[in-house]
């Protein structure tokens, strides 16, 4: 766990129409597609708990960062940043068709993905919802209510899923309760983690095959199959 | 720490439930900013998460109903016992009992585990006088023991807990209920700095009756801190400030 200082140096309107900021800091403190970082503005005196950051993607000197909760961001403040945390996304190198998977309320959080496989010339296809007024060219979008029939397509699947929404996601799926996905899945699973694994304080639990797993702490991506879902 | 001897030096350490069962020496705190060390509650048999909406936070603080998660007594020492023997400041295991056999039970086992240098217990926010009384007996023996008070209830309840044998209170968080999106609400444990008017009040008038308090809730900056002991508290407990990560430099 590092620690550093970051500058908040340009704001942009993200892919799913929240703001992201460009924040320049060490290389150190970027965090792994998956991963995230705690942050809070040194000059604000309301500060409670940091906020969650995850990166979007590498800017020269730093990183595009969105946050889990819609954050102030000022152009020029100065945050203090720890981690990076958690476990990130780990994709097999030869991933030919990448599915992923949003049910939360933006797609940035995946979109490093979308990055390092379209260097490998693998297709990419994105299921979700939500409004994109901003992709990456090489992304093809679908609705949700298309997933159940491409389920053969991807042979790897990365997921962005919100705690509260995981037993939704059988029926997104067309699943039955017994039925598996054809294909290894990665999720992001995103909670509110005040803690950030400083006292397993458990809000961000999460029911797996064998108790409970932190989101924190043993996340925040998991292999879908570790989980009750 | 001694069976009399309530010392922090410095006088700052944790609420239970802010920094995990041991300290983690390989994390980023500065361990010598803190004066002892409280575990998670720890509970005789496993207790799980809470189900449902567990944290929303609001202007000046936040909600929390977490369930205190712990694997369970006999686990907790199989995990974590030996670090504390190495543990670089005193530790204090914080007690979550059922009934007073519960903690009876836990508190003999910790007598005799290196490292424990005393005892927290708490009692359930509308605890009687008696159950005060029979949790803190419980609790007494060989290590000096604290008990964790409601902080709603804690001037009604000190002096029976100091009479059954504590040589301080502490103070739990007060709960409260926030609304959230879709019409329901998080009932549970409040943090911020929004509750230190409350938690500063209360520690004043323990301190008028002569009770021995460690205060807690809401502090996130030394002014605050040195307000809480010019309240009359022994000693300090700090709780969501830890979680800014590098944040208990604020203190500093």
């Amino acid at each position: 766990m590092e620690h550093a200082i970051g500058r908040v140096s340009e704001i942009r309107l993200g892919s799913g129409g929240h703001l992201e900021a460009c924040i320049s800091c060490p290389d150190g403190a970027i965090p792994a597609p998956g991963q995230y970082l705690l942050a809070y503005d040194l000059n604000d005196p309301d500060v409670v708990l940091s906020s969650l950051l995850f990166a979007v993607e590498k800017a020269d000197q730093g990183f595009w960062a969105t946050a889990l909760l819609p954050t102030k961001w000022e152009p020029g403040a100065m945050h203090n940043l720890v981690g990076p945390f958690g476990r990130g996304f780990d994709l097999p190198h030869n991933i030919q068709r990448l599915g992923l998977v949003v049910l939360g309320e933006t797609v940035s959080r995946l979109i490093p993905l979308v990055h390092l496989i379209t260097q490998t010339h693998a297709g990419v296809t994105l299921f979700t919802d939500l409004s994109l007024p901003m992709l990456p060219v090489a992304l093809e979008v679908y609705p949700l209510a298309s997933l159940k029939d491409s389920l053969d397509w991807p042979d790897f699947m990365a997921l962005d899923v919100p705690l509260e929404m995981l037993p939704e996601m059988r029926a997104t799926f067309g699943l039955s309760d017994s039925a598996v996905l054809p294909c290894p899945a990665q999720v992001l699973v995103t909670a509110h983690m005040p803690c950030a694994g400083m006292a397993k304080c458990g809000a961000c639990a999460v029911p797996a095959r064998r108790g409970w797993k932190l989101v924190c702490e043993d996340g925040p991506v998991f292999d879908l199959k570790m989980l009750k879902w | 720490m001694a069976k009399n001897d309530l010392i922090f030096d410095p006088p700052v350490m944790n609420v239970a439930g802010c920094l995990g069962f041991t300290p983690d020496v390989h994390g980023s705190m500065d361990w010598s900013e803190l004066g002892a060390y409280v575990t998670n509650p720890i509970s005789l048999t496993p207790r799980t998460p809470a189900h449902g909406k567990r944290y929303t936070a609001y202007p000046g603080g936040f909600v929390l109903h977490t369930g205190y998660p712990n694997p369970g007594f006999t686990q907790v020492l199989h995990r974590y016992a030996r670090h504390w023997s190495r543990s670089p400041l005193p530790v204090i295991v914080h007690l979550l009992g059922r009934n007073a056999e519960e903690v009876a039970k836990m508190a003999r086992r910790l007598e005799n585990v290196e490292g424990v240098s005393g005892l927290e217990v708490s009692v359930v926010r509308d605890a009687s006088a008696d159950t005060v009384v029979a949790f803190t007996q419980a609790a007494s023996g060989e290590l000096p023991v604290i008990t964790q008070l409601p902080m709603e209830r804690s001037i009604e309840l000190a002096s029976e807990a100091i009479q059954a044998g504590a040589l301080a209170v502490s103070l739990a968080p007060p709960r409260g209920i926030y609304p959230v999106p879709g019409g329901e609400s998080i009932r549970g444990r409040l943090y911020g700095p929004s509750i230190l008017p409350m938690a500063l009040r209360v520690v004043h008038e323990l301190s008028q009756l002569g009770i021995p308090t460690i205060g807690a809730g809401g502090v996130y900056s030394q002014e605050q801190k040195n307000a809480m002991l010019a309240a009359g508290a022994l000693a300090v407990q700090l709780d969501g400030v830890l979680w800014l990560g590098a944040g208990y430099n604020l203190l500093a």
